[in-house]
């Protein structure tokens, strides 16, 4: 069943809208406006759900005349996504209601959290590339926002511009990406398509029916595309899920208020980055498992680092949030390694462990939330013990950590089983040096598990003395909490309904079509293979380390110190680089000398032209141009005295006699235009001389007595660049002149301007005006015209605003 | 201006008996431009270049205050006066009224454009009525492009205005 196309786009516009309305609802509803963005969010997630399982497209023509429409796709990931976006928005809405108790800047919060939503919603649904590239850059744009709501202070400026610069930046990439794709469709597709999935003429296709895939990877093979898209796309979905070595934003990006971090940063955002590659993986990996070498070793590689590098990086934090951010980064390794694989299984890693991800991170992120706000501090050393003070959270963060350690049963633990088992296979598969790949997953597991039992340890051990009183968290914080938990809790206890029911779906999205008889299903192992094993061995392995979890917390602080290895340096050494850059550049070109720009303009205009001419030919013979032009003895006396006057002007003695001689120049001109029969120009070209001569009058006493002594060098290179414009000027007049253009528009007006011979007395068809030239100006292009004027008004209006503003002392 | 004292007589007494016969050109430039070499751009400028005669020799307080405050049936006023924007103050003063000219007139060659709307017709159609054999005039011919001209002539005015005032004040 196709899903309802009104339904679907009001999920898209109701976030937009919302977002709209808040500066009034905050007006009326104050704090409580928190309740109002829940409801949003759970109207959006009530119409989504009621879509669910209706997959199919649905295309909204946008603009027919471009054949641009917007085309929204509801399969199992996007519906997941969709989900998280407005689910978890519900209950970081409602716990917001909480933690932004006396906050600053409410209104704007809200907004900006709503237009996320909205953005991420869009993300999930739209599967034109284009469209996606801006709701996925929206969502940057709202991170940005988010991340620097406290303005005044610096650090979360800081943070809130490295997360921008490098989300953005690799939004950029990925866009290049897109472009390929869509250059290479042209070659497969009747025309060329941005669309990625879901209808006839899409890249994959429509799944079980039409697949374009296998000749899109041939196409883009054969041109040596293949690897630079698999690489922009990488580079735009490892920006946004923090992977190595771009994951240095999200650590910063905690400056956050808590609840836009397990909102974004844990929950959805961040989640845009794995949703992007499970969307791509049809495209890219092949039916036949182990097929797709460079999609795996690409994502396997990035994954798997990332997972483990962020999970030691997180041992090593010394915040709750940073540890969780850390965490959220390895996770999503986990995620990128699981698409990276080649096989069922693959797939199915990081469909399952974008839900059990989002469930038990979103939770904890809570809970940190919680802790900071009860307890004063976040740092891991000042805390302990807090069962005593909260023992509903303990309870809480219980089920989430153990989750995140991958301890069974938890939900945790099938996600990583699949990891493992893919590992496993593929190592098996390959040999050789693959077999790294289990071993580096069960290293990178070891650390999460430490860390993992590290944070539910908060709620142990002995309460420090210094800690002071700490109050139970208000409801509106303790229930969203409590409600995740139970959802990470019926997710563990009913692993295997759920992923035979709720994942296969999901899991299907990023397959390109599905084994005969195929379903994807979970279950507690009741046989001791090599997956298990390595369950055990990380298992066994976190509990023997845990022990020296502070010497190794230290020993990687230390590798963390070596500047050499601190992507942070090389991203703020960057920054500092390029600060200095733009300090120089305008020194040598913005010089606020007018010889500099006219210089520049104009010998860039000639070389470009002339450069054009030579390159691209003029299409006519310049020889027979010259000769073709034959000049009655009036007009060559007139363009005689113009040259005089010109001259005139460069020996003038004084400003007086050098705009007179000037006016000679623009008066022939004039003259030249009356014998030319065109008195429409002559008539302006005389009043703009006369109001330009008028004008000069006004400024010249200002204007210095001399201009100052010419040095020979500048002279001639003014005299260089003054005959290159003349040379270019010259030869496109005459080629653009001896290009005779079929007169067939000429013979139209000359018919259509005057009132025509027979009519009535009301004429429409007709410009009804024996003046063409005017005639044409306002009724034939009066759109033109139309635009002209406006430009007039528009250069009134910026030097009003420039004069106007210059002494309002606004310096950026 | 500081000039308003260096000026002569003699060109005080130009100036005084041909901004007049200008206005009057570039007027008559407006209104026979359908027809004949004119138009709206072309009177707009005229009209401005009187204006600028005025400026140079009496300065810019004569202009705005004598010359635009009286009823002297000069054009730019009656329109100027209608049109105010008090409240923001970067917009108020003789700038502000210049700077009103400039949206009438984008607001007049707009609204004659929308007018064909109404009738159906695409945005900007322009129509003619026409009337032949009037006692007397002959020939009447009555162009709704007379109004979009009469836009572009307000715009030109306006701008130019807005410009010579601010720029001069520097």
């Amino acid at each position: 069943m196709q899903p309802d196309s009104a339904v679907l786009l009001a999920v898209l516009a109701i976030p937009f809208v919302g977002a709209a309305l808040v500066p009034l609802v905050h007006r009326v509803l104050g704090e409580r406006t928190a309740y109002y963005a829940a409801t949003i969010a759970a109207l959006c997630s009530g119409l989504l759900i009621s879509q669910y399982e209706r997959w199919g497209t649905v295309t909204v023509e946008w603009i027919p005349a471009l054949d641009v429409s917007l085309v929204l796709y509801l399969d199992g990931l996007a519906f997941l996504i969709g989900l998280l976006a407005s689910g978890i928005g519900v209950l970081v809405f409602i716990y917001s209601g909480g933690y932004m108790h006396g906050e600053p800047g409410q209104a704007k919060y809200y907004t900006t959290l709503l237009v996320f939503m909205g953005s991420m919603l869009g993300v999930a649904l739209v599967v034109d590339l284009l469209s996606l590239f801006v709701f996925w850059e929206l969502t940057s744009v709202a991170s940005f926002l988010l991340i620097g709501h406290y303005q005044r202070a610096d650090r979360s400026l800081y943070a809130s511009r490295k997360a921008m610069f490098i989300t953005v930046s690799g939004g950029l990439f990925m866009l290049i990406g897109f472009l390929l794709l869509g250059h290479i469709s042209s070659f497969v597709l009747d025309g060329s398509t941005f669309t990625l999935i879901g209808t006839e003429q899409s890249l994959i296709g429509i799944p079980g029916e039409v697949t374009h895939a296998e000749a899109i990877r041939h196409e883009l093979v054969e041109r040596g595309l293949f690897v630079p898209v698999i690489g922009l796309i990488a580079i735009g979905a490892a920006t946004k899920s923090a992977q190595i070595p771009f994951h240095i934003w999200l650590p910063d990006a905690m400056e956050a208020p808590t609840p836009v971090s397990a909102f974004l940063h844990s929950a959805t955002m961040v989640k845009a980055g794995v949703y992007l590659i499970g969307r791509f993986r049809p495209l890219f990996v092949p039916e036949h498992v182990f097929a797709a070498e460079v999609w795996t070793w690409l994502f396997v590689g990035l994954g798997l680092a990332t997972m483990t590098i962020a999970a030691m990086l997180a041992v090593s934090a010394t915040d709750i949030k940073e540890l969780l951010a850390y965490s959220t980064a390895s996770h999503l390794g986990l995620i990128v390694a699981g698409f990276g694989f080649a096989e069922t299984v693959g797939a199915e890693t990081g469909a399952f462990h974008i839900l059990n991800h989002a469930a038990f991170k979103a939770t904890l992120f809570l809970v940190a939330g919680i802790i900071a706000h009860e307890a004063g501090t976040r740092s891991i050393d000042a805390l302990g013990g807090l069962r005593h003070d909260m023992p509903i959270v303990a309870a809480i963060t219980a089920v989430a950590s153990l989750s995140m350690a991958g301890i069974p049963p938890f939900n945790g633990f099938y996600s990583k089983e699949l990891l493992f088992d893919a590992a496993w296979e593929t190592a098996h598969h390959f040999g050789g040096l693959t077999w790294l790949l289990p071993v580096v997953a069960v290293f990178g597991s070891i650390f999460t598990f430490l860390y993992s039992i590290r944070f539910l340890w908060l709620f142990f051990g002995d309460r420090p003395t210094e800690l002071g009183e700490i109050h139970r968290p208000p409801l509106a914080m303790l229930l969203p909490a409590g409600v995740l938990a139970i959802i990470v809790l019926v997710l563990s206890l009913g692993a295997a309904p759920i992923a035979h029911d709720f994942v296969n779906p999901i899991v299907k999205s990023s397959l390109i079509a599905t084994p005969e008889g195929y379903h994807f299903s979970v279950h507690l192992p009741h046989a001791l293979k090599p997956p298990v094993l390595m369950s055990v061995v990380t298992i066994a392995g976190g509990i023997a380390m845990y022990p020296f979890y502070d010497r190794l917390h230290h020993g990687i602080r230390r590798l963390r110190s070596i500047a050499l290895l601190s992507p942070n340096q090389y991203y703020d050494r960057g920054i500092t680089g390029i600060a200095h850059v733009s300090d120089v550049v305008p020194r040598y070109v913005q010089t606020d000398l007018m010889r500099t720009y006219a210089a520049v303009v104009m010998s860039a205009v000639s070389v470009f032209a002339l450069g054009g001419y030579l390159l691209g030919g003029t299409g006519t013979d310049l020889t027979e141009a010259v000769s073709g032009v034959n000049l009655a003895l009036p007009i060559t006396i007139i363009l005689a005295v113009a040259v005089v006057g010109a001259l005139a002007v460069d020996r003038a003695p004084s400003h007086i006699a050098g705009v007179l001689t000037l006016s000679i120049l623009g008066f022939t001109v004039a003259v030249f235009y009356v014998l030319a029969s065109a008195p429409d120009l002559a008539l302006t070209q005389l009043v703009i001389e006369t109001l330009v001569l008028v004008l000069f009058l006004l400024v010249l006493d200002r204007l210095p007595a001399f201009y100052g002594e010419l040095r020979r060098g500048r002279a001639i290179l003014d005299g260089l660049i003054a005959s290159g414009v003349g040379l270019t000027v010259t030869i496109t007049v005459l080629v653009t002149t001896a290009a005779d253009p079929s007169d067939g528009i000429a013979h139209f007006f000359v018919e259509k301007a005057p009132v025509p011979a027979e009519h009535g007395t009301l004429i429409t068809d007709a410009g009804g005006g024996n003046n063409i030239v005017n005639v044409i100006l306002v009724d034939f292009r009066a759109l033109d015209t139309m635009g002209e004027i406006s430009v007039v008004a528009m250069a009134a209006l910026a030097i009003l605003t420039l004069i106007g503003m210059r002494n309002r002392g606004e310096r950026a | 201006m500081s000039s308003n004292n260096q000026t002569t007589v003699i060109v005080r007494t130009v100036v005084r008996s041909v901004v007049p016969i200008i206005v009057l050109v570039a007027i008559g430039l407006l209104l026979q431009g359908h027809n004949f070499p004119g138009g709206g751009f072309i009177g707009g400028v005229l009209t401005v270049t009187a204006f600028a005669l005025v400026y140079i020799t009496y300065g810019a307080e004569y202009l705005s205050q004598n010359l635009l405050g009286i009823s002297d049936g000069s054009v730019a006023r009656r329109e100027t006066q209608d049109v105010l924007d008090p409240d923001e103050a970067f917009f108020s003063g003789t700038v502000g009224r210049y700077s009103a000219v400039f949206g009438l007139g984008l607001a007049l060659a707009a609204g004659g454009g929308l007018g064909a709307i109404a009738f159906g017709e695409p945005f900007l159609s322009q129509a003619v009525l026409y009337f032949d054999h009037i006692p007397v005039f002959g020939v009447i011919e009555l162009a709704s492009a007379l109004i979009f001209d009469l836009g572009v002539y307000f715009v030109v005015v306006g701008s130019l205005l807005t410009i010579l005032a601010v720029v001069g004040n520097e």
